[in-house]
């Protein structure tokens, strides 16, 4: 391979790990956004919606993968709604500091749950690999085609929904300021709900095709979620779209920086590109500062 | 019957007690005005009234309806809009945005169309900047906005926080000729103000409270004519 083609290889790769981090980020950002903490057990839905695939496509239901998306996704969306019903919305009023704790304790017992029914082993989905295909010499799997496409078509759904639709509206409404949101009459507890349904399905729909890609282990939540609260912080406080460019950025940030150090050491450059945000504005975490 | 009627109210938050049984009224088509001292309670009186903070003792009513117990999103669809302090619009969120979310009880896609429309005639400063984020906006423009905003479901009543604070007196009249303009169409105003020589020159009537109690009560003119007025909250 020569080396300009080994460079657009990186590139894409990058582009392929961004479009699955700005996933994960735009779900992280919107509950962050409206409910105003950090859900630190949103990486459990990106690994529960992948296992729910599992799930659906092993025995006794054996459904075919496109078959199998559709209840993972909603079951994916329910847990969601079970987290805020069971867990989120008995504190809604507290601190950012309990609420930071109370989703810590969730992400455990979600990622424990997860290793009980499942275990702790990697899996697979169990598809037949394909060759990929050669493009102007870059190589692209199935998986990865499918990755693009579907980040598209989530970014267009996102589109309409919030900028176009009435409830999406109400959601950025809230988002912006919860008490203007019911002075003006706004039904603040059905755009929570729709808020933590869409957050679910954008990590389950981001977990399923890192699966497909790579696989499936009760850990893939946890160290993706870092990337995705990297690429929140980066796009600003429930800012959608800064989330997404976010989540491209650390993706190329990651690919590009094994050009100069060695991959063992990928993960970290999310990291330090949080370290340097938060210490610049630690106030998001924590919350001392209202914006 | 009054449209408006809160009597012998008591509210506070958490233990801390502000009103000690405070009443105000408002006649259909009136414009009534609360002054008084910083921590004489107008703005918890005015957030009680609308269901942000519930009375421990005392009545509110609307149109001879009790409504002293119900939340802000159910006294909204009766036709009450409150218009807050300061942060008063979706700063994120483009004009016609902002005035579609204040639009949100009329229902039907259509009926929220044709109340932007007519809007954006009402308000000729908004039909220019309907597609600006309303956070870019100058102050004036925000507090037009949320006028705008809060008349878009035509409400019987309208409750407005301080909404001269941080305007400059070119804007402060052109708020007030607004608050009028929707006035002579029928609408209620009770409007809690720092700014007390002003909003007594257009109210039919005021009220002093100090210590979150009705001190005083008489016309916008009489009120603006009184010594002890004159000398304690018109600076002298």
């Amino acid at each position: 391979m020569d080396s300009i083609s080994y460079y657009l290889q990186t590139v894409l790769n990058g582009i392929l790990a961004g479009c699955i981090y700005a996933l994960f980020a735009m779900g992280l950002t919107l509950i962050y956004g409206v409910l105003n903490f950090v859900n630190f057990a949103h990486g459990e839905l990106i690994m529960w919606g992948a296992y729910f695939l599992f799930l659906f496509m092993g025995e006794p239901f054996g459904l075919p993968l496109y078959a199998a998306i559709f209840p993972a996704l909603a079951l994916t969306g329910c847990l969601g709604l079970a987290m805020d019903y069971s867990v989120f919305r008995p504190i809604r009023r507290a601190n950012r500091l309990t609420l930071l704790i109370a989703a810590m304790g969730l992400s455990v017992f979600l990622r424990n749950a997860a290793q009980f029914f499942w275990g702790a082993e990697v899996r697979t989905y169990g598809l037949e690999v394909t060759a990929g295909m050669r493009f102007f010499g870059l190589y692209i799997t199935a998986p990865q085609m499918a990755i693009i496409a579907v980040t598209l078509l989530c970014v267009a759904a996102v589109y309409l929904l919030f900028f176009k639709s009435r409830l999406g509206k109400s959601m950025r409404a809230l988002s912006d300021n919860l008490d203007l949101a019911r002075i003006s009459g706004i039904d603040t507890k059905r755009a929570i709900l729709a808020a933590w349904v869409i957050s679910a399905v954008l990590a389950a729909v981001g977990g399923i095709l890192l699966a497909l890609d790579t696989n499936l282990s009760p850990e893939m939540g946890v160290i993706n979620l870092i990337k995705a609260f990297a690429a929140t912080l980066i796009g600003g406080v429930g800012n959608l779209w800064g989330a997404l460019l976010g989540g491209m950025l650390i993706g190329l940030a990651e690919n590009l920086g094994v050009l100069f150090i060695s991959p063992g050491y990928k993960d970290a450059v999310a990291f330090v590109i949080m370290v340097i945000i938060l210490l610049a504005r630690p106030y998001v975490i924590i919350g001392e500062r209202s914006d | 019957m009054l449209r408006l009627e809160a009597t012998d109210i008591y509210a506070g938050y958490g233990k801390i007690e502000v009103l000690h049984g405070a009443s105000i009224r408002a006649a259909a088509g009136e414009i009534i005005c609360i002054i008084g001292p910083n921590g004489s309670g107008k703005s918890t009186l005015l957030k009680t009234v609308f269901g942000l903070i519930k009375p421990t003792r005392g009545t509110v009513s609307f149109d001879g309806r009790d409504i002293s117990r119900l939340d802000p999103e159910q006294k909204v669809p009766l036709g009450i809009a409150f218009i807050p302090q300061g942060r008063n619009v979706f700063p994120s969120l483009t004009v016609r945005e902002n005035l579609e979310m204040g639009g949100t009880v009329l229902g039907s896609e259509k009926a929220v169309r044709l109340a932007i429309e007519e809007a954006v005639e009402t308000y000729p400063l908004l039909k220019r900047k309907i597609r600006d984020r309303a956070g870019n906006l100058s102050g004036g423009e925000k507090q037009i906005l949320s006028l705008a905003r809060a008349d878009m479901i035509k409400p019987g009543l309208i409750l407005m926080d301080e909404p001269s604070i941080g305007l400059s007196p070119k804007m402060i009249d052109e708020v007030y000729l607004k608050i009028q303009e929707i006035n002579r169409r029928g609408t209620t105003f009770a409007i809690v103000e720092q700014n007390a020589r002003k909003a007594l020159s257009i109210a039919h009537r005021g009220y002093v409270l100090d210590l979150g109690q009705t001190r005083l009560e008489d016309t916008g003119a009489g009120l603006l004519d009184n010594e002890e007025v004159k000398k304690l909250y018109l600076g002298g």
